[in-house]
């Protein structure tokens, strides 16, 4: 019986075509998310250092209800939760097929609404952490170096622009690059609100093969893949850098 | 301990652990009845075949009463697993279940990883929209349409409308969540589900299952594989629940005329066909 | 918004059938979380110890293995567990059991890592002062470092329980009856108040979670490095006192 699922057949094209489509969703959806989770994030940790007591407040009270609930049930609220509220007609207009033209041939379609709550969800998930880790590392830059700037008469956000992010980046780059990695990871979450990546597609091949090895084996390549690479770049950069510092 | 003593040490353990995996069980009727209870997985969400009941809490439906009355014929007690669609195979092939009474299709490939027994309940697959909105089988070609992973209706619907955008959901009421929000337009399920369903709807009026069908669909019993004196024992059990009238009076309870759902019974067990109505 | 709908659900949500059933909802959450963070621990241990000290082909192997863990989402893993494990070696593991492996086996790799850097933490001065006392590595290691290291390191054992609480909600798709799949269950049924349910139930985690978080910077604040120092200080002091008292 265990045999059956070890030297079972290869997966056809056809489906191995399913699994790479889904992967290919889950690399996009990542890039979305880390690109707007980290634009966020930096807005994030900014609110969480600020002077305004209100705004400090409600940044660690955002970080912490974000931090401290699971990101399927979070997902589960955006896609099912969440149009419930809505007035008439808004899931309507979020469910169909707008096509905005930009210059001559290039139009941007828009997404499904089951990728739209996805990055909603995992967006809003991720920014509570990135924020936290831009946080600690604009911590890490020696207070000496903000007040200088002040001292210079720049304002604060200047010295936040051109003083405290550049060194508080070399400090972050590397949990930041955790966090990508872990961006990658819970994609795989979002099969359950019907996105089809690359869990999702797994989890189709499987039921129409019954090759669950072959299926979840394929699935399982793909994410590490994605994610050594990710570690080979950081890796890349930190040997990139020391080189560049004069270290061994 | 030195890597290499225990790497010799572990070796032979491993070998036995890879054969033992491949050597022969003894058989599963005879595993049940020794174990006194009989694990059976089902729906938890499909009402009136598996789903929870309001006021109990516990799962009830017309898959749940075909599998007491198996524990009773058998004499042991009966284990329910909440399952969703696309769990059903996984569980009877890792043995977590003995069986599987959910609304289980019989397809032929299905058929190769495991065993069916002979169908007991059957059913065409439609379709639940907004009313007015699909009237004809063609109109499906231009709407969403949301199903369940794992089912015989994902197939289906790939097969005869490859162009059309389907949503796959883990299980039926999400799939139905997601009707209701407007993700989907569709909902493609058993028909005898979807009346139920329907039947549930606090806004019923605004929905309609229209009357065509794209498929038949023979449901069974799902068996592991291999299991020949198990399969024949359930063929035997089912055609005499019909002859004594007990699969009649289960019908009766959930879409019989004062149930919720009145659906006329055009499959009895032991039928080749579904009959025409 | 309902609220009616939400406090009759309560107790389904929060122990399932319990007791006419299996135990179910949160309560089932706290036990698997709890039993992953205890087999966790021992696990992030263990690994993190051969982490640190360990060399060789073995050594290299375990950097792989633990670099797969870290790698693959939980999601997967939960599978293979679930439903492959069984089929390979033949064994029936209860589908609690097989979600608290997964977890466990994710969450020591995490642990392994953050155990090793604790141990790489401490200062050589200590392994040295150890060894020049003619201790074997393994009594330096059990006796000197551990002690220091484990109490740097238990805010981090702790806020991995939180972790696992959270990502105990991902037994749901393979039909474990803990909070979010009795949640699930509870929406299919009620099938018009989604919001509610899901809001509730984020709730529940939340506290939980936050619960936890509380409880990591208790034993942060507990057991930390000022505190240690000043208790180290008061015998001394005492000793002083009857010394000139004698």
């Amino acid at each position: 019986m265990s045999l059956h699922f070890f030297a079972g057949p290869w997966l056809a094209p056809k489906h191995l075509l399913w699994m790479w489509q889904g992967f290919l969703t889950t690399l996009w959806l990542s890039l979305l998310v880390a690109f707007f989770a980290t634009l966020l994030g930096v807005v994030l940790a900014s609110a969480r250092a600020s002077t305004v007591q209100p705004l400090r407040q409600a940044a660690t009270l955002y970080t912490s209800l974000f931090r401290n609930t699971p990101l399927l049930v979070q997902l589960l609220f955006w896609y099912f939760g969440l149009p419930s509220l809505f007035p008439d007609g808004t899931m309507d207009w979020l469910n169909g097929d707008h096509v905005f033209h930009l210059l001559g041939p290039l139009s941007l379609r828009w997404p499904s609404f089951e990728f739209l709550s996805a990055w909603c969800g995992l967006v809003c998930y991720s920014t509570a952490y990135i924020g936290e880790e831009i946080r600690s590392g604009l911590r890490g830059v020696p207070a000496g170096q903000a007040l200088a700037g002040a001292a210079i008469g720049m304002t604060r956000l200047q010295v936040l622009r051109h003083i405290v992010l550049p060194q508080a980046i070399r400090l972050i780059l590397p949990s930041l690059l955790g966090q990508y990695m872990n961006i990658i990871k819970n994609t795989s979450l979002t099969m359950g609100i019907g996105l089809a990546e690359l869990s999702y597609a797994s989890r189709q091949v499987e039921s129409e093969t019954f090759l669950a090895f072959q299926a979840f084996g394929v699935a399982t390549v793909l994410y590490i893949a994605a994610i050594a690479l990710l570690e080979a770049l950081g890796q890349a950069h930190l040997r990139a850098r020391r080189v560049r510092q004069g270290r061994a | 301990m030195k890597p290499q003593t225990l790497k010799t040490a572990l070796t032979p353990l491993f070998i036995a652990l890879a054969l033992a995996s491949g050597a022969a069980h003894a058989d599963k009727l005879d595993d049940i009845k020794k174990a006194g209870v009989l694990r059976v997985a089902a729906f938890d969400g499909n009402p009136p075949f598996g789903y929870v009941d309001a006021t109990s809490k516990k799962i009830v439906g017309l898959d749940i009463d075909y599998a007491n009355e198996l524990g009773k014929k058998l004499g042991v007690k009966v284990e329910i697993v909440p399952t969703n669609p696309a769990n059903r195979i996984p569980l009877l092939t890792s043995n977590k279940v003995d069986l599987v009474f959910a609304n289980f299709t019989i397809t032929e490939d299905r058929a190769k990883v495991i065993d069916f027994s002979i169908p007991y309940i059957a059913s065409g697959q439609q379709f639940l929209a907004k009313k007015g909105l699909l009237k004809s089988a063609d109109d499906v070609k231009k709407v969403r349409v949301g199903t369940d992973k794992g089912t015989t209706m994902e197939t289906t619907l790939r097969e005869k409308y490859p162009d059309t955008k389907v949503v796959l959901y883990d299980d039926t009421p999400l799939g139905l969540a997601a009707l209701r929000n407007g993700n989907i337009q569709a909902l493609s399920q058993d028909g005898t589900k979807l009346t139920a369903i329907l039947a549930t709807l606090p806004d019923k009026d605004k929905y309609e299952i229209p009357p065509f069908a794209i498929s038949e669909e023979y449901e069974g019993v799902g068996v592991p594989k291999g299991e020949t004196r198990l399969v024949n024992y359930l063929n035997d059990w089912l055609r005499e629940l019909e002859k004594n009238g007990t699969a009649q009076q289960i019908y009766d309870k959930w879409f019989g005329q004062q149930s919720a759902q009145p659906l006329p019974r055009l499959f009895k067990i032991g039928d080749t066909k579904l009959s025409q109505k | 918004m309902q609220l009616a709908v939400i406090v009759d659900n309560l107790p389904y949500l929060l122990w399932g059938n319990y007791p006419e059933g299996p135990l179910g909802g949160a309560a089932l959450t706290v036990l698997l979380s709890a039993g992953s963070a205890i087999l966790s621990a021992l696990l992030g241990l263990a690994l993190g110890v051969l982490l640190a000290i360990g060399q060789g082909s073995w050594h290299r192997l375990l950097v792989v293995v633990i670099g797969f863990l870290r790698a693959i989402p939980v999601l997967m893993l939960i599978f293979w567990t679930y439903f492959l494990l069984p089929i390979a070696f033949g064994i029936d593991v209860p589908g609690v059991l097989s979600v608290m492996l997964a977890l466990s086996l994710v969450s020591g790799a995490y642990l392994a890592h953050a155990v090793a850097a604790g141990i790489s933490g401490i200062s050589a001065g200590q392994w040295q002062a150890g060894l020049s006392l003619g201790l074997p590595r393994w009594q330096v290691l059990h006796h000197i470092i551990l002690p220091q290291a484990l109490q740097i390191m238990l805010p981090s054992f702790v806020n991995q329980w939180v972790t696992l609480v959270k990502d105990s909600s991902l037994a749901y798709i393979v039909g474990v009856g803990e909070l979010s799949f009795v949640a699930a269950q509870v929406n299919s049924r009620l099938m018009v108040y989604p919001a509610e349910v899901f809001l509730l139930v984020g709730l529940l985690y939340f506290l939980m979670c936050s619960g936890l978080e509380q409880f990591a910077l208790w034993v942060g604040r507990h057991f930390s490095a000022d505190r240690r120092a000043a208790q180290r200080q008061v015998p001394q002091a005492t000793v002083s006192l009857t010394a000139s008292q004698a």
